[in-house]
């Protein structure tokens, strides 16, 4: 009998991943941003340092699929931290979970790149206090490495 | 050497030596401070050198902000502030009302001096309930938010193609990500870029 093969361990936990970063509004907010709520962990605030993962949680995992991409994601729940950092500057942020997303499977395969440097797949939103740190609002979507801090 | 950090805060109180002296470094827009070390901010917590809000009043050179969480924030804008409305502007374009996300330092006295000010930008994902010549009905978390197409501004990034202005290969019913500028108090938005996976 065949024996059937251990299921690859979530990349993340090898080391840094690569992947697409943007940003999301959480919390109290104007515009189309006005009814989002406050996240999965019902502490998410445009204004903190803080950050959407794909696996937060069951149901979490259940929306996002990031394993639809070909990516594992270690389980990550409210309130751990992550270190985000841009390829295109170098410069990097270390936020903490507040909400489940994004939404991998709806982007898979999608890359970014700035210059010759990319990264495929979308695996963390920041809010916008954080993406501001590592590049300007209006770029909306960087390649990044994520890492625990 | 002088930082970017003592370069705003003397534009802000010492006048515009700081800026000329700034602008000689190279440029102020927000890519150039991305590279700099920012101040450690515990995770989790509000960041003190951002605000958003929308603009109630605006004085001179200050834009008085009311946070969505009715805290009030006065924004310095200084000759090296970069400002976005669908694109870089300048200081004569913000408005009463228009929405907005600021970074820049906080001075001693309260006031934010803007290093970036992003006013009415958004950047929601949804999927294309429908497409016309000029419009995109994007549906956003179960609300409409209808996208207008800019001539010569809006462009469509398909992966990690070059940004094109021909947007005629997005499709009803695939999920993109819209950045654009609110139009306040409605539900529609200009396009600056949509982000399609393919």
């Amino acid at each position: 009998m065949a024996r059937s093969q251990p299921p690859a361990p979530p990349r993340d936990l090898l080391g840094p991943v690569q992947g697409e970063v943007s940003w999301f509004c959480c919390g109290t907010a104007w515009g189309p941003c006005s009814t989002t709520g406050r996240g999965a962990c019902g502490t998410c605030n445009s204004g903190s340092m803080q950050h959407a993962w794909p696996n937060t949680s069951d149901n979490c995992l259940a929306i996002t699929h990031p394993d639809t991409c070909g990516v594992g994601l270690s389980r990550r729940t409210c309130g751990f931290n992550h270190r985000t950092t841009a390829l295109c500057s170098g410069a990097s942020v270390v936020t903490s979970i507040a909400d489940c997303g994004p939404q991998t499977d709806l982007f898979c395969g999608e890359r970014s790149c700035c210059g010759a440097t990319c990264a495929s797949n979308r695996l963390i939103d920041l809010t916008p206090a954080a993406f501001s740190q590592i590049a300007s609002l209006s770029a909306g979507l960087r390649p990044a490495e994520i890492s625990t801090p | 050497m002088t930082s970017r950090r003592q370069l705003l805060r003397s534009a802000v109180l010492g006048g515009g030596a700081g800026v000329l002296a700034a602008t000689t470094m190279g440029s102020l827009g927000p890519e150039a401070a991305f590279g700099a070390a920012a101040p450690g901010i515990e995770p989790g917590t509000p960041d003190p050198n951002f605000a958003e809000g929308r603009i109630r009043d605006i004085k001179g050179n200050t834009l008085f902000v009311l946070g969505s969480n009715m805290v009030f924030h006065s924004i310095r804008v200084v000759d090296g502030t970069s400002l976005w409305k669908l694109g870089p502007v300048s200081f004569e374009q913000a408005r009463p009302g228009d929405g907005l996300y600021a970074r820049g330092v906080r001075m001693p006295d309260g006031v934010l001096a803007a290093e970036s000010v992003w006013l009415n930008i958004i950047n929601i994902k949804g999927h294309i309930r429908n497409i016309t010549s000029d419009k995109i009905h994007l549906d956003h978390n179960g609300k409409e938010v209808l996208c207008h197409l800019v001539p010569g501004t809006s462009v469509a990034v398909y992966s990690d193609a070059p940004p094109s202005a021909d947007l005629s290969l997005l499709r009803v019913g695939q999920h993109v990500q819209v950045l654009g500028a609110w139009r306040p108090d409605t539900n529609e938005a200009d396009i600056a870029t949509v982000f399609s996976p393919h």
